[in-house]
Parts: C-alpha cells; sequence; structure tokens
C-alpha cells in the first residue's frame, strides 16, 4: 500500500536525494538525536539527515576506538564515518545526550575531523532554568550554522521552518490517529517506514504522497488478522524491519513511543512567541529519554496514555545492548507498567536486526501468556 | 584474607608493635560503635543490615596495606587505614541513629552543603567502594540482586552495587536523596530505582556538559540554591551560613595540605605512595571533605612523608619505576601496589580520583562559597574527565605525568565503565605518540569474577616484563 518512495529511502544510510540537494547548492547536515529541533537544522540552504547505518554488518574499525561496549548505534555510525560512507555530509550536530554519544563525537572529530562538528549542551531536566540554558544552545547552533554554511537562521527564517515542520507533522499525525481505530488501516512496519523516511528525506517530497496515502487509507479496510494490540516503547529504532518482525508474529504496533516514533514526537510546536524558545521548549519537553533524570513519572504517565488511547494489549520494551539510561530504566518502567495491568514483554537487541528467531519465540510466548 | 604479599622477614620491634597498637585501636572503635547502639541493637543492625559484618573484619584491611611495608611507610598505612575505620564507624552511628537527619547522595554532590545545614551526609556508592577492599564476595551477591532484577551485566558494576544494596532493603530510609547527573550514564540512572525503592524524596543536580565557562558555574551555582531551599523544605536540615564558611575553611586547610603532600612525592624516591596519598583523598576530600579529622589525616601524613625526606629515605626500599594510576583504583585487588611495589619497586605516585585542580573556597559571601563549590564539584574526580570533551580526559594525566616525574601510566579499564572504554584507542595512540608506557587493565571495579586479582597480577607481569623490561625482585 506504501508508495515505492517510503521503500526506497530506507535500505541506505544516505539515499540518493542527499546528492542531489548538495548538488543543488545546499548543505548536508548528518544528526543523531531526537533532542536536535529539526526545524533549526532545515533552515532554506540546509538538508538535515537523521543518520541510521543501515546494512553495517559488523564493527571491526569502530571497536578499536570505542570498544565493543558501546551502543551498537554509534559503532555503526563510526564504522560508517570510517570507512567514508558519510564524507558526504557537511556538517554533524550532536547532543550531550548519553555518554556513548558524546564519545562518538569525541572519536569522530579525532579520526575523521569532518568539517563542521557542532554539539548542543543538553541538559538533564526540563525546568525554567534549563529551558533558558537550552534556550542559549539553540542559539549558539544558529549562530555557528550562519557563520559556517551563511544560511539565514533569524527568527523569521526559523518561524518558517517551524510551519512546515507542523505541515508534515499534521500529515503524518493524520495516518497516526487512523491507528486508533479498532481495526487500523496501516501496519506498524509501514508507519514506521513513513516516520524513518520523514526523518532521512527532503520533506517537500514526502508532501503529495502522504497527503495522497492519508486519503486512501482513509477510506481503506482495517487490518484484521492480528492477535494483540501493542505498543513498543524503547530506545534508538530505526528499522522497521524489526516492527515487521514483531508482527509477523501477529502483534499489531499502534503506537511507538521510541525515538523516531511517533510518540510523542508529533505534537505541533507552537508557532506564537520566539520560535527559539517554542523549539527549545518543544524538544525539551515532548522527548521523553530517560536521559531526563526527573522525568520518569512523567514518561510512565505518557506510555499509560498512549496505551488507553490506542486500547493496546501490551507492551514490548525494546532496549538497545549497551545502552545504560535505557538499561536501567527498563526495569522500574517494566514494573511501574505491570503494576498499572499492562503486560510487559522486554526484549535487548542490537542495532542490526538479529536474533530474529529468539524474538519470534519471545513474542509468540508473550502474545500466549495474554490469551491471545 | 587472601593476599600473594609477602610479609617482612624479620620485622622490626617497632613495626611489630606499631600494628599491635593499630589493630587494637580499629577493634576499640569497632567496639565503640555497638557499645554506642547498645548490644541488642547491634545484633539487629547486624541482622538488618548485613555489611556491617564486612566492617567487623576491617583489620583485614590494616593486613594488607601494611604487609611488606617498613617503617613510616607502614606507619602512614596503620594511620590512614585506622583513621579511616574510626570515621566510617562514626558515619555508620550517625545514619543508623538518626536516618532522618541523613541524607542519601551520589558522590560527586557536595557535602559540605549538607554539614553546613547540619544533616548527616551518606555517599550512597560508599559501600560499593570500601566492602570489596575487604570483602569481595558480599558486593558480589549485592550486583547478583540487581541483575536479577533486571539491570543488564554490561552496566557499571558500582551502580549495580548501591541497586542491590537498596533493593534488599540494606540501607534505612534517609530524610531524603540527592544525585546528579555525573559520573556516568549508568550513575545516573541508578537513582529511578533507588528514589522508588526507598521513597525518599529526591532532588537531582544538572551538571552542565561543558562546565568551565561562567555561564556553567552561574547555572550549576543555581543548582545548588535551589538544593538548599529544596533541602529545607524536605528536611530537617537549615542553612548556618557560618557553619557552612567553616567547613569551607576546614577544607581549604585540608587542601593546602594536600598540596604539600604532592611536593613531597614529586621527588625521586617519594617518601609516601599509594594508599597513604589516595586513601585520605577518597574519605577526607570526596566523601566527608570540610572536616576536622580530614584536616588533622593530611597533617599528619604530611609530617611523615616529611620524616622519610628528610631521613633520605624513601616509601619503598627500591624505587624503580613510578606509575600513574587512571580510573579509580582496583578495589577488588585492593593490595595491588603492595605487590607490585615487591615484585618489581613500582611506586604509585598519583592517581585520577586524587588528582585536582580545585579552587581555595573563597569564604568571603555564601555566593563566593556557592560559586567555587560549583567549580570544585563540576571539576572533581571523574566529572571534569567524564563530562566536556575528550581532551579533559587526557589534559590532567599529561600534565601530571610531568609534574610528578613518572614512567608509566596504569589504566585502570573497568569493563562497566563506557565513557572511558570508548577513549581507550585514542588512549593508546596518543600515549605512543608520547613515548609513554601504557598498561590497560582489564578488569571489572566491584566484582573479582569478571578478572580475578590473579589475572590482573599477570596483565601486570605481561607488561612489565616486556614492554617496561623490569626483573623480578621478589623471586
Amino acid at each position: 500500500m506504501l508508495p515505492p518512495v517510503f521503500q526506497d529511502l530506507l535500505d541506505r544510510p544516505l539515499h540518493g536525494w542527499a546528492g542531489e540537494s548538495k548538488a543543488a547548492g545546499n548543505r548536508i547536515i548528518g544528526t543523531t538525536c531526537s533532542y536536535i529541533p529539526r526545524p533549526l537544522v532545515s533552515v532554506k540552504g540546509l538538508t538535515p539527515v537523521r543518520l541510521r547505518a543501515p546494512g553495517v554488518a559488523g564493527t571491526p574499525m569502530a571497536d578499536t576506538y570505542l570498544s565493543s561496549v558501546l551502543c551498537p548505534y554509534t559503532r555503526s555510525l563510526l564504522e560508517l564515518a570510517l570507512d567514508g560512507s558519510l564524507d558526504v555530509l557537511d556538517g554533524w550536530v550532536f547532543t550531550a545526550s548519553c555518554d556513548h554519544l558524546r564519545r562518538l563525537c569525541d572519536n569522530l572529530e579525532y579520526l575523521v575531523n569532518p568539517p563542521f562538528v557542532h554539539m548542543l549542551d543538553l541538559p538533564h531536566k526540563t525546568g525554567d532554568e534549563a529551558l533558558a540554558w537550552y534556550v542559549e544552545e539553540l542559539e549558539g547552533l544558529a549562530g555557528a550554522l550562519a557563520a559556517r554554511f551563511g544560511v539565514d537562521t533569524s527568527r523569521p527564517a526559523l518561524a518558517a521552518a517551524i510551519r512546515e515542520q507542523n505541515e508534515y507533522l499534521a500529515r503524518v499525525r493524520r495516518i497516526g490517529d487512523l491507528r486508533r481505530r479498532e481495526y487500523p488501516p496501516i501496519s506498524g512496519t509501514d508507519f514506521h517506514r513513513i516516520l524513518v523516511a520523514g526523518e532521512t528525506a527532503p520533506r517537500d517530497r514526502l508532501a503529495g504522497p502522504l497527503r495522497e496515502l492519508g486519503e486512501t487509507l482513509e477510506r481503506a479496510e482495517g487490518i484484521r488478522d492480528f492477535r494483540a494490540r501493542v505498543l513498543v516503547v524503547g530506545s534508538q529504532l530505526d528499522d522497521p524491519g524489526y516492527i515487521r518482525l514483531l508482527e509477523s508474529m501477529g502483534a499489531l504496533v499502534v503506537a511507538d513511543r521510541f525515538c523516531l516514533g511517533s510518540i510523542p514526537g508529533l505534537e505541533p510546536i507552537p508557532e506564537q512567541g520566539d520560535p527559539l524558545q517554542a523549539l527549545a521548549a518543544h524538544t525539551l519537553r515532548k522527548t521523553a529519554c530517560p536521559r531526563m533524570m526527573e522525568a520518569f513519572p512523567q514518561r510512565v504517565r505518557t506510555i499509560l496514555d498512549a496505551a488507553g488511547s490506542h486500547r493496546v494489549d501490551g507492551v514490548v520494551l525494546e532496549v538497545m545492548k549497551f545502552c545504560d539510561v535505557w538499561g536501567v530504566e527498563a526495569s522500574p518502567l517494566a514494573a511501574a507498567l505491570r503494576e498499572a495491568g499492562l503486560p510487559v514483554l522486554r526484549l535487548e537487541r542490537e542495532y542490526a536486526l538479529s536474533g530474529e528467531g529468539q524474538v519470534r519465540t519471545r513474542v509468540q510466548a508473550f502474545l500466549e501468556s495474554m490469551g491471545r | 584474607m587472601k593476599t600473594v604479599v609477602r610479609k617482612v622477614k624479620n620485622p622490626s620491634v617497632r613495626d611489630v608493635l606499631l600494628s599491635a597498637r593499630y589493630k587494637g585501636a580499629n577493634l576499640a572503635r569497632i567496639g565503640e560503635l555497638g557499645l554506642k547502639r547498645g548490644p541488642l541493637q547491634t545484633l539487629r543492625d547486624f541482622r538488618r543490615f548485613p555489611w556491617l559484618k564486612s566492617l567487623a573484619r576491617a583489620n583485614d584491611l590494616h593486613e594488607m596495606m601494611t604487609r611488606g611495608r617498613t617503617g613510616v611507610y607502614r606507619e602512614a598505612n596503620a594511620y590512614v587505614i585506622s583513621k579511616i575505620i574510626s570515621s566510617i564507624t562514626e558515619m555508620i552511628r550517625s545514619f543508623l541513629g538518626a536516618p532522618e537527619n541523613t541524607v542519601i547522595h551520589e558522590d560527586l554532590v557536595p557535602p559540605e552543603i549538607l554539614y553546613g545545614m547540619g544533616l548527616n551526609p551518606w555517599m550512597a556508592e560508599f559501600l560499593g567502594i570500601i566492602v570489596p577492599m575487604i570483602d569481595s564476595a558480599t558486593i558480589e551477591g549485592y550486583i547478583d540482586v540487581a541483575e536479577n532484577h533486571g539491570i543488564p551485566p554490561d552496566v557499571c558494576s558500582l551502580p549495580k552495587s548501591t541497586i542491590g544494596l537498596v533493593l534488599e532493603g540494606h540501607l534505612p530510609r534517609p530524610a531524603a536523596v540527592v544525585s546528579s547527573n555525573m559520573p556516568c550514564d549508568g550513575g545516573m540512572s541508578q537513582y529511578t530505582i533507588i528514589e522508588r525503592q526507598l521513597g525518599a524524596p529526591t532532588f537531582r543536580l544538572d551538571t552542565p556538559h561543558r562546565f568551565t565557562s561562567d555561564r556553567a558555574v552561574d547555572y550549576f551555582a543555581g543548582e545548588l540554591r535551589r538544593l538548599i531551599a529544596w533541602l529545607e523544605a524536605h528536611t530537617p536540615g537549615r542553612m548556618d551560613w557560618d557553619r557552612m564558611r567553616e567547613v569551607c575553611r576546614e577544607r581549604n586547610r585540608a587542601t593546602e595540605l594536600e598540596f604539600e603532600l604532592w611536593d613531597l612525592i614529586r621527588e625521586r624516591p617519594a617518601p609516601l605512595a599509594a594508599e597513604p596519598i589516595y586513601l585520605p583523598h577518597l574519605m577526607y576530600m570526596i566523601a566527608q571533605p570540610g572536616t576536622v579529622e580530614g584536616t588533622r589525616v593530611f597533617r599528619r601524613v604530611v609530617e611523615l612523608a616529611r620524616k622519610n625526606r628528610e631521613r633520605g629515605t624513601g616509601a619503598l626500599p627500591e624505587e624503580r619505576h613510578r606509575v600513574a594510576l587512571w580510573n579509580p583504583p582496583t578495589m577488588i585487588f585492593v593490595d595491588l601496589f603492595a605487590w607490585a611495589e615487591q615484585a618489581y619497586g613500582v611506586s604509585l605516585i598519583m592517581d585520577m580520583l586524587t588528582y585536582h585542580r580545585h579552587p581555595f573556597i573563597d569564604t568571603t559571601s555564601p555566593d563566593t562559597m556557592l560559586r567555587d563549590l560549583a567549580k570544585v564539584i563540576m571539576q572533581g574526580p571523574m566529572a571534569r574527565h567524564t563530562r566536556g570533551p575528550a581532551e579533559n580526559f587526557f589534559s590532567d594525566l599529561f600534565h601530571f605525568y610531568e609534574q610528578f616525574d613518572l614512567d608509566m601510566i596504569w589504566m585502570a579499564g573497568h569493563i562497566g565503565c563506557k565513557n572511558t572504554q570508548a577513549l581507550n584507542g585514542m588512549f593508546r595512540e596518543k600515549c605512543r605518540s608520547r613515548g609513554i608506557p601504557l598498561l590497560v587493565i582489564d578488569y571489572d571495579l566491584s566484582d573479582a569474577r569478571v578478572v580475578p586479582p590473579a589475572a590482573i597480577r599477570r596483565q601486570v607481569e605481561h607488561f612489565m616484563e616486556t614492554v617496561m623490561r623490569a626483573e623480578r625482585m621478589d623471586l
């Protein structure tokens, strides 16, 4: 059902559009974290790409520097950078979100020395003082982008980028809302393809296909051959193959609360007031990574609300191997969700899709334990 | 007690008497704790807090730290261990006796503020550091509890030890908990579990990633102000700025003495080395800074170092190699350096936890105190190395490598410390380009089952004999 454009975008780290965009005079900016507000790196003249590493089978070179006990996402990105696959990037933007990404940045600068690297000093809190700090950080990034690439990061330019982002979010939200239906017309796998494509391709190329898809899906029959509705919660997940694996056992993924997922990432950014203030507040408060050290109750509440609004039967908690913040948080989170009456399946996974047989067995057992 | 350190053949009468005196004093201090708590309460304490049994074996630590060491160096070790045992028993008595006035805090939260507010500080990670020095099996039990609860095996064993203690109910409920985002993600994240399990109100301090700017000092000093207001709302503590000023002054006195000690150990041979250098810092600059006892300990250690220097005597009978230890000391093999001294004449001069460039605290006003404390904490051990760019990790080390006239670096490559594991590749290349011999010891900070002491010894032997071309002195 998905237009081919959404399929084509996902099998390589950087799609052909990056080269085309560069040839047209745009600068390609790689990003690695949901705490980087996309509109800020989407102003005219910049093309942001959320970096992924599909097809990376091993990380021997990266392991030499990062060690084999670091998050496999960061190791995979360093492997790509070391073999030159990311040379097309004109710049990298990081946040100090976790030890792993920070050390990726350090090793990248040491080994590759990209022409532009900027680290946003992301606070671990979301209160007023932290917000003021992050506004200044975004101001610093805006200034650095303008100075380096000669792009317009003024308030009006940012306001325009926010409007574009909101238009995109509205199109995706329209599709996402259909998943609340008793029989959703779109699978979790396809919806995830849309989200990942949206993070890796210029948004203007997706506007038409998304509008048409929304109209088609509104009239489409729902999916009926599933055993349970599940909500997937966890860390960086940018491979729709993983969702397909869960769904192959009859677990229809109707909601997703992970990096590159839709909850709560599809909420519109306020268009009133100072754009930087709006971006900082929206980014700090809408993203729900356990690295925000005071927000555990809020994260639990978000999941419980989503579970209610999407009528889920159970939660799959996927944790990337070696991720410290999710590795520790998964334990109290699973306990809190179970206390609230939600069945939880906790899965540890590598970044690259692997161990499919084991995942199938675990999911099957989980569905059976729920009487499905 | 297991150790491969050899006893001194024909020890002097003075050395024998010294050990007997300090061991007696240690037992007396532990007994005093029992007396103050009362016999029945002590029995209950031992049942409720089984880790207390390790403390009862504290003289094992004396044995490990004095074995093979003679004269002033032996005395310095015996003295430091004895003072630490004394401070720990007092800390335990305060916590068990008045948990409602105690704040459990993460190891990079400033206890000075708690002292200034009349509260008892209890460093959450303290038992995970001190217990494996005496008895690694006890702490391994807690690590297992955490892993059985779902904490992944790859997470640092120090937070896992603390999580295990809390899950088992082996810490009393304090008045409050104060944590921070330091020094690492695992350490930060454990407080979600600690908060849930203890049910105590919790405050978290946020340290910027780039912490050296005035802007960062403003932000973090603001965090400290908010912490004080929060503690006043949630605990019986009230800030007494005069008391706080005295705590800060005491810290300054200890810092001055520590600098003097560092000046003394720059000389070859170093008049003191290893535990008398790093243990006082761990106890009296990190866990209990700003106490009169801490200043007293530093003063005595300086006196002992001076005594050796005046005699022209080194701590070791023959100092052949001077080493820097990067990362925290190997607590599961605490007599590593006592063994390396005998085996190769290796003198541990400086280490990551001890070395700092803290400012003296300006006690003019509450604002100056908080701003300087903010700098001290943000530039505290590990904090300054695990935050900010990678350069922070290396600059201190390469600086003091020259400053202390060292010959090699041993990196305690704790497998659970991903932050530093991710720098080892860069570390090797930087050392190679400077011509500095580097040993990366594979091991786990708190879990001796991962790499046992014998395997750590083999790594050292291999390095010393192939890279340093060292000859064994003990065979």
